[in-house]
């Protein structure tokens, strides 16, 4: 009995020392892959870096805002569904016992598997929560050639 | 006009005893060689002045206009881009398609034929034809790589200035911001 308690206690402590750094590992992957994902959410990527190739003269101070890397490319035929701007699973925050616990799913996990959730702290080493940001690119795509139009057309030297 | 695609059946007429082509809606086109055509924009190119091919662009916009059976601005980007593409296409100009650098539309023009080395050319052909499409006097500003930014006319000349002096397409697109007309 003493035998199988022990056993048993020693399998949970490799199991408690084991898993923070597994589920880091695994929220920094998934945090990787939504970063560098095909599709929309990486062909509109946006950071706050200044432009690397803009000499500093005569050109106006480096902007303030994002600035983009790459482009997001149409197909001549029109999409059969309106496809959402994100391919990625939007990140879930839901309370748990006064602190928020962060679900995701890493993009390569089986769609069968229910994602499990993660204690912020077991993720993040300062302690704070760390939330799988999916929301939609800065500029939302516009609907008509009309609306791609009057959006190009009304960029101004900052 | 059919399912809104472009249908490029019967696009030229070929009129043999007239020694004519003609385009669909009307306008005779010649066909040149490639070479001979770079000769020419090349020297309009140096002497500062293509009207010429931003006339010949709108030319391109008026077939884009024929072939449409409601004002491009209610379009979708993808339909007018099929037009404007096959239309290129017909008129052997290269493979155009757009792409969106944030609030930046911007044609992307390859195979074309290689007119100038700043290719000033193609950008007063795709602005004429994107004028005539939208009923504005738009500019496309070479950003390299076969690669226009469509903006207002009125900013074109500070963005070509900011590209000879160095920037590249991200650093462009990140000294503009969008502004409404007041």
């Amino acid at each position: 009995m003493s035998n199988r308690e022990d056993r048993l206690r020693s399998l949970l402590d490799k199991v408690r020392a084991k898993r923070p750094d597994e589920r880091t590992t695994r929220a920094a992957d998934a945090l990787d892959r939504i970063r560098t994902a095909s599709g929309t959410t990486a062909a509109v990527q946006v950071s706050s870096s200044p432009p690397a190739r803009v000499p500093s003269s005569p050109l106006p101070e480096p902007p303030t805002s994002p600035t983009i890397d790459s482009p997001t490319r149409y197909s001549s035929q029109p999409p059969e569904v309106e496809r959402p701007l994100s391919v990625e699973p939007r990140a879930r925050i839901r309370p748990s016992s006064g602190a928020p616990a962060v679900g995701s799913q890493p993009a390569s996990a089986s769609q069968s598997r229910r994602p499990e959730s993660i204690r912020p702290q077991s993720v993040a080493p300062t302690g704070q929560p760390v939330v799988y940001a999916t929301d939609q690119p800065e500029f939302p795509r516009p609907k008509t050639f009309g609306d791609l139009l009057e959006l190009t057309l009304s960029l101004r030297p900052r | 006009m059919h399912d809104g695609r472009f249908d490029p059946s019967g696009f030229y007429e070929f009129n043999l005893t007239a020694g004519m082509v003609r385009t669909r809606t009307g306008e005779r086109v010649v066909i040149l060689g490639e070479d001979v055509l770079c000769s020419l924009v090349a020297a309009a190119a140096r002497d500062g002045d293509l009207t010429p091919l931003r006339r010949l662009g709108e030319l391109l916009g008026e077939q884009v206009h024929g072939g449409l059976d409601r004002p491009a601005s209610v379009l979708s980007p993808e339909a007018v881009l099929g037009h404007v593409s096959a239309v290129i296409s017909l008129f052997g100009w290269g493979r155009l398609t757009f792409e969106r650098w944030g609030p930046a539309l911007v044609i992307a023009l390859r195979d074309k034929p290689e007119l100038d080395e700043d290719e000033l050319g193609a950008a007063a052909l795709l602005g004429g034809m994107f004028s005539e499409i939208s009923q504005r006097q738009v500019s496309c500003v070479p950003t390299g790589d076969s690669k226009f930014i469509m903006v207002d006319f009125e900013v074109a000349e500070t963005v070509w200035g900011w590209f000879k002096d160095g920037a590249d397409l991200p650093a462009i697109v990140g000294m503009l911001e969008a502004k409404r007309a007041s």
